[in-house]
């Protein structure tokens, strides 16, 4: 099988990186391919470390080695920054690795799906602007401290749960305007509003990004199943995606939270997570036309196992959809998250979250704008970069559509 | 055809029913006492047990379930908290909230179709590129900001437009029921802030789907016939292009009375507008289990009736689709 993949003068070391490539890549991520050639590549490496490395400089000269103090927001902070650069020394010396075999096997490498709609991806402007956005806000959220002003880390010794609760209040700056000091004013307790939105980032992409990917899973899993089993199977669970489809979404989580008051983020995200089953009907059409297709009947015909059927024939086909419509589900779990903080039955009061910053806003539109304006931008911006990415990866992912 | 509306009932009923078994559970499953609720701070103990033996809350759930349906369908269910029966309750706020979604419909189709045909027309212009990129904004914002800002511009800043609140309503022919505010100057000022407000994701998705639409049409051999027949591109575009690009639109407005239902409970208490949005803010902040029960029905109904209208609708619209 792998005989007609071999190279054709029949070397076996052909195709693999040096060890010059190597040791490069180790130094530095991107500079072997830079070294290689793939300029494109190396610009995309040097300027994700780049951004890393600004951001650690940033948070060593603002508050020097606070995190160590025990703060766990900082803890977690710096484990995600340690984390990520070791994805990007693995990430670039897999790619490394994968971009020089391709390229010496070139005539006998077959151009995939995939490769066509990343292809494609890397040529459409709405999506290299939603994901750069989204990078941005998810980077803004994993080094939340990191970009926090000096204001909330005067006691960060002895303070032992400061977490996303970390902003003081100040009531000697009740509502003072953006000014030097605090750019974005601070609100009715004199908690800093830039502040309150950076963690609110956390807030808001955590239950977005937990919710989505339960509704991925749970919807994804059901549509699969109605779709490929078909028959009773199907019908109970149309029947049961009627019944919660039934009432606008925002009533029935308004409805389920506001019964069950007290609730936390937790069960704030098991709510919206199980009852936001958008996925399923979308995965469930698509399965429907995929299991009537040739392969499927094939793979049938020599006895695969039904599992197996599902997860290596049917489930890859139907991943594009699947993918297009978490990505812009995310976007609706944020604003609804919002407008249920912003009615009063989201995240509970002292956490940062932006509905609930707008509800605090509401009362004080007279005397104080900017908490008002600001919270409300975050969150157009967010969800306006999940939409543009989703957008996008339709358009990417399914050529028929464009 | 009859027999497809008879299923499609048959399966709304079915929905329908399931939801208030779902939304009577999480009434008796959720914590706190009603009874306690009602009787005040510091009410005796015979007071509490006197209101749950008047509300039947220590009677079997199934008789209680049967209590809140039966209640509803006669008129005769008490709201907990409001001293008048729960179809007074909605039906007093309910005209607040029709009048608000029929403006806010009606500014978002008359801005969403042309915007749509216009942008499909000149594709890949720059006036496209600013339509889609507003509409792909329009979507991202959330109505309740989006009021707020209203507010803030044109009532605070600006002071042009009253901030909150209905105003004057009149009731029309002496109906209470068809009290509306806009045939006023004060009240049609008072609806103009959350008619846009909830308009502005309904434009902004129309706007998206008669672009789509019209794209699709456009690509149409009768599309091509039409001007190689030579017909003048005004009447090509018109006559061929948007009457049946239209369809999808007409029967989708259909589908969004969801969102308009979401957007007017956001939308109604962030302007202090009195519908049934707001309603139902309120009622679940008060524990208000009738009213609660009643709004969740009438809410799934109005709903689900609205889809299956434009199911049959879609039928009529366009005489290729058949049922059955």
């Amino acid at each position: 099988m792998t005989s007609d993949k071999q190279p054709l003068n029949g070397t076996q070391i052909i195709g693999r990186p040096r060890l010059v490539d190597i040791i490069l890549t180790l130094v530095l991520p991107g500079l072997g391919h830079l070294v290689r050639g793939y300029w494109e590549k190396a610009l995309l490496f040097f300027s994700v470390l780049s951004v890393l490395g600004v951001t650690l400089a940033m948070a060593v000269a603002k508050h020097r080695l606070a995190w160590l103090a025990g703060s766990s927001d900082y803890w977690f902070s710096t484990v995600m920054m340690f984390l990520l650069l070791a994805l990007i020394w693995t990430v670039a010396l897999v790619d490394l690795y994968k971009t020089i075999r391709k390229a010496t096997e070139a005539e006998h490498y077959v151009v995939g799906y995939w490769d066509m709609a990343t292809r494609r991806f890397s040529k459409d402007a709405k999506g290299i602007i939603g994901l750069l956005l989204i990078g941005l806000i998810l980077h803004v959220a994993l080094f939340a401290p990191f970009f926090a002003s000096g204001h909330n880390f005067e006691d960060v010794e002895g303070y032992v749960k400061p977490r996303i609760h970390a902003i003081k209040m100040d009531l000697y700056n009740f509502q003072a305007p953006p000014s030097g000091d605090h750019p974005l004013g601070t609100d009715n307790f004199g908690r800093d509003v830039l502040d309150r939105l950076i963690f609110g980032t956390r807030v808001a992409l955590g239950i977005g990004f937990v919710a989505t990917m339960l509704n991925m899973f749970l919807g994804g899993f059901l549509g699969l199943i109605g779709g490929y089993f078909r028959g009773p199977t199907d019908a109970v669970l149309m029947r049961i995606l009627e019944v919660i489809n039934s009432i606008p979404f925002l009533v029935l989580a308004l409805l389920v939270r506001g019964l069950w008051q007290g609730g936390g983020i937790v069960s704030l995200m098991l709510i919206l997570g199980i009852f936001g089953l958008a996925p399923a009907r979308i995965i469930r059409s698509e399965v429907l036309s995929v299991r009537e297709q040739d392969y499927v009947l094939a793979a049938r015909a020599i006895g695969a196992p039904t599992g197996r059927i599902i997860l290596k024939y049917v489930l890859p086909n139907a991943l594009a959809s699947l993918i297009v419509v978490t990505t812009m589900s995310i976007g609706v779990n944020i604003i609804v998250v919002a407008g249920l903080s912003f009615l009063g039955f989201g995240v509970p009061p002292p956490t940062p979250s932006w509905g609930a910053m707008l509800q605090e806003a509401q009362e004080y539109m007279r005397t104080a704008w900017w908490m008002a304006v600001y919270p409300g931008l975050a969150i157009v911006l967010t969800v306006f970069g999940f939409n543009i990415l989703g957008d996008s990866l339709r358009d990417v992912l399914d050529p028929r559509l464009k | 055809m009859l027999g497809y509306t008879l299923r499609r009932l048959l399966q709304v009923v079915f929905t329908i029913f399931a939801l208030t078994v779902l939304v009577f559970l999480l009434l008796k499953l959720m914590p706190g006492d009603p009874a306690v609720v009602m009787a005040g701070i510091g009410a005796e103990l015979a007071v509490i047990e006197g209101i749950r033996e008047e509300l039947g809350l220590n009677r079997p759930w199934p008789v209680q379930y049967w209590r809140f349906i039966s209640g509803l369908f006669n008129g005769r269910l008490q709201a907990m908290t409001y001293h008048k029966p729960v179809w007074d309750v909605i039906l007093q706020r309910l005209p607040a909230t029709i009048e608000l979604g029929l403006f806010a419909l009606i500014i978002s189709l008359t801005i969403a179709i042309p915007a749509g045909i216009l942008s499909a027309i000149y594709r890949n212009s720059v006036l496209d590129y600013t339509v889609t990129t507003i509409a792909l904004t329009g979507i991202s914002i959330p109505v309740f900001w989006f009021a707020l800002m209203l507010m803030l511009v044109f009532g605070v800043i600006l002071r042009i437009l009253p901030v909150s609140g209905r105003g004057t309503s009149v009731a029309l022919f002496g109906i209470q029921q068809l009290r509306v505010s806009f045939v006023t100057w004060d009240g049609f000022r008072h609806l103009i802030i959350p008619a846009v407000a909830l308009a502005s994701v309904q434009m902004a998705m129309n706007a998206r789907l008669t672009r789509a639409s019209m794209l699709e049409v456009l690509k149409q051999d009768y599309v091509n016939t039409a001007r190689a027949k030579g017909l003048r591109e005004r009447v090509v575009l018109l006559k061929h292009a948007f009457r049946n690009a239209l369809a999808p639109v007409v029967t989708n407005v259909g589908m969004q009375v969801g969102t308009l239902i979401a957007g007017a409970v956001l939308t109604e208490t962030t302007t202090a507008w009195p519908g049934i949005g707001r309603l139902m803010v309120e009622a679940i902040s008060r524990r208000d289990q009738a009213v609660v029960f009643g709004l969740a029905l009438f809410i799934a109904v109005f709903f689900q009736l609205s889809y299956l209208l434009v199911d049959l609708l879609y039928a009529y619209i366009d005489p290729r689709i058949t049922y059955d």
